[in-house]
């Protein structure tokens, strides 16, 4: 899990030429995902970029004051989930890739050292106005077996 | 005055944060997400036509429209003692270094179900020129039981 986290490749064109290509695609097989162990660390990070700065996800101390009993992450940290939780090889990180739409519900927090598994699969693909879509289904889990949330989502594949 | 579900009426507003977007947001976006598309990074890239659409350099990431709203949601429930329960978004227009986006949230209905209460908004973002650029649709749950939780 660490080693995964440690050896994230920020050049997405390195391994292009291994992702699947919109034809590949089969709906309803599995995706390859890789546990993910969630730090403080990488939960401020993502806070800071998108301006987030409620105590709850900082301060350890307030946290144990309210109805959560500690430090949590956003609900939105699906975003960074969905790119820690896939390999190098997933179609998710093709060039090119335009995000057409999400829905996601919201179950139980994620939280500092949780270890967060994704299950996935492409659910649907179509061919709409000369474009190539994907229907994505994401549910993550914690350590224990709980949702934490659920997604679907669209994206439009590279030509 | 402290929102209840109660004292909560359709029509009512909430503000967002405004999130003044550069070429150091994008990139700080792409360390807190991993997503690190060259869509996000790459102007070079970002001079050629994606299908019939030219983007004429690097956009924001429609994700980060998701995040703010989402901080205005949170920020606005938890001191309800209100959970955020689901959002829906969908992208209308590229975001770009230099633009100020703001998200807002109008209250679309209430509704009791059989063991809970549940707020359903309507979401949207919107840029410096008045334009929307993303729309979407939340839902945030009053518990019965910690409605009155600070």
């Amino acid at each position: 899990m660490a080693q995964a986290q440690a050896a994230f490749e920020t050049d997405f064109w390195k391994d292009a030429n291994l992702r699947k290509v919109w034809d590949d695609i089969v709906p309803g097989e599995p995706r390859k995902t890789i546990p993910y162990l969630l730090t403080k660390e990488a939960i401020e990070l993502y806070c800071r970029s998108v301006g987030e700065d409620h105590p709850l996800y900082f301060d350890e101390a307030y946290a144990k004051t309210t109805p959560y009993g500690g430090l949590i992450a956003p609900p939105s940290i699906h975003i960074l989930l969905m790119f820690a939780c896939t390999p190098a090889d997933d179609w998710m990180r093709s060039p090119g890739t335009v995000n057409a739409g999400q829905s996601w519900s919201y179950n139980k927090p994620a939280r500092p050292g949780d270890t967060i598994t994704l299950q996935a699969r492409a659910l649907d693909k179509f061919i709409k106005r000369e474009r190539l879509f994907v229907v994505h289904d994401n549910v993550f889990f914690n350590q224990h077996g709980d949702v934490i949330c659920s997604g679907r989502g669209q994206t439009i594949r590279p030509m | 005055m402290t929102t209840t579900f109660d004292n909560l009426s359709v029509g009512d507003t909430i503000d967002g944060p405004k999130f003044a977007v550069s070429r150091e947001s994008i990139r700080l976006f792409c360390d807190g997400s991993l997503d690190y598309n060259p869509l996000h990074l790459d102007d070079n890239y970002m001079k050629g036509n994606f299908g019939k659409t030219n983007f004429g350099g690097i956009i924001m990431h429609g994700m980060n429209n998701f995040g703010l709203i989402t901080r205005m949601l949170t920020d606005w429930a938890y001191p309800a003692g209100a959970i955020h329960r689901r959002l829906e978004t969908r992208w209308i227009k590229p975001v770009k270094p230099g633009d100020t986006i703001q998200p807002v949230g109008i209250v679309k209905a209430k509704q009791v179900t059989q063991n809970s209460r549940w707020v359903l908004i309507d979401v949207l973002v919107k840029n410096q020129n008045d334009e929307k650029v993303a729309t979407g649709e939340a839902m945030v749950e009053f518990p019965v039981a910690t409605s009155a939780a600070a």
